[in-house]
């Protein structure tokens, strides 16, 4: 299992998170009753936003998430 | 009372093999802003007494959209015990609540932490159906709660919480809440629809600020 580091924890419950080859991903926690957590790899644009605005642009982007789950076939279970 | 409550949740859960339920002791928040509750007024339904002006706004929003339903009257058919359960994967359990330090389940934003439960029975009935052995059968867990099998996999953590004792704020969920996903298709599960049942038909109510400490957790193999 490759390194990551914690660049965010939001009390939103995400965080994003940077892998041992510096690409950036957000993990969610989504669901009502249940929950249960997807990760997303940030493509270029997203993580040159992500560089630019911080948190404010991943907040927008986690919701997005919460609100898309599958997120166009780009999230994965955890 | 509250004791032997939860020591009859524990003694039915034991049945089921899970382990012993012990109660949240986080260190400080994660980062969540409290709202200072109103004191509740006469006027006020016993629902809407522990909400704060914004929650409390929210929550007649929601009930005239509902109507001729209301929160008072899902909270008497539904959440007659006025016991919340919910659950969490253990892995995000232990990074979003325990790890974390939470003070309050859900999520959280400047106006509070929003967290969707379901009536104990049912999760309890659920998990019960689901018990197979040492762990539990994801796809019997998720059938039951009318939800995708996916989200049940692996070992599991069941919140419960006691409502009064808390002094929580509830509501019907609204679709402006945090973690809402909006139903595409009639087909659709695990999405939100606005009324007080989720798209398994299972009752769910929204708690403003569930406090981690006062909540029984219990795993669930």
């Amino acid at each position: 299992m490759s390194e990551e580091q914690v660049l965010y924890h939001s009390p939103l419950l995400y965080r994003v998170l940077r892998e041992a080859s510096a690409a950036l991903l957000i993990e969610v926690l989504v669901g009502g009753i249940a929950t249960s957590a997807v990760r997303v790899h940030l493509d270029a644009q997203e993580s040159a936003t992500y560089a630019r605005e911080g948190t404010s642009f991943s907040d927008r982007l986690a919701r997005e998430i919460m609100a898309r789950p599958g997120f166009g076939g780009r999230a994965s279970d955890v | 009372m509250m004791r032997s409550v939860c020591d009859l949740l524990f003694v039915a859960l034991l049945a089921v093999g899970c382990d012993k339920p012990t109660t949240a002791t986080p260190p400080e928040p994660a980062g969540a802003t409290q709202a200072e509750p109103v004191v509740a007024t006469q006027a006020e339904p016993a629902a809407a007494s522990t909400c704060d002006a914004r929650q409390a706004e929210l929550s007649a929003q929601a009930d005239l959209l509902a109507k001729p339903w209301s929160i008072e009257q899902h909270l008497g058919k539904n959440f007659s015990d006025g016991k919340v359960s919910w659950l969490m994967k253990k892995d995000p359990y232990e990074t979003y609540v325990v790890n974390s330090g939470a003070r309050n389940f859900g999520r959280c934003d400047d106006s509070g932490c929003y967290l969707f439960a379901a009536p104990t029975a049912v999760i309890e009935n659920a998990v019960v159906k689901s018990r197979t052995g040492a762990t539990h059968d994801p796809a019997v867990l998720g059938q039951a709660l009318g939800l995708p099998a996916k989200n049940f996999e692996g070992p599991l953590r069941m919140m419960t919480l006691d409502l009064d004792a808390a002094g929580s704020c509830v509501r019907l969920p609204m679709e402006s809440d945090p973690g809402v996903w909006k139903c595409a298709t009639a087909e659709d599960k695990d999405c939100f629809k606005f009324g007080g049942y989720t798209s398994g038909n299972v009752p769910e109510v929204m708690v403003i600020d569930a406090p981690v400490a006062q909540a029984v957790v219990t795993e669930i193999p």
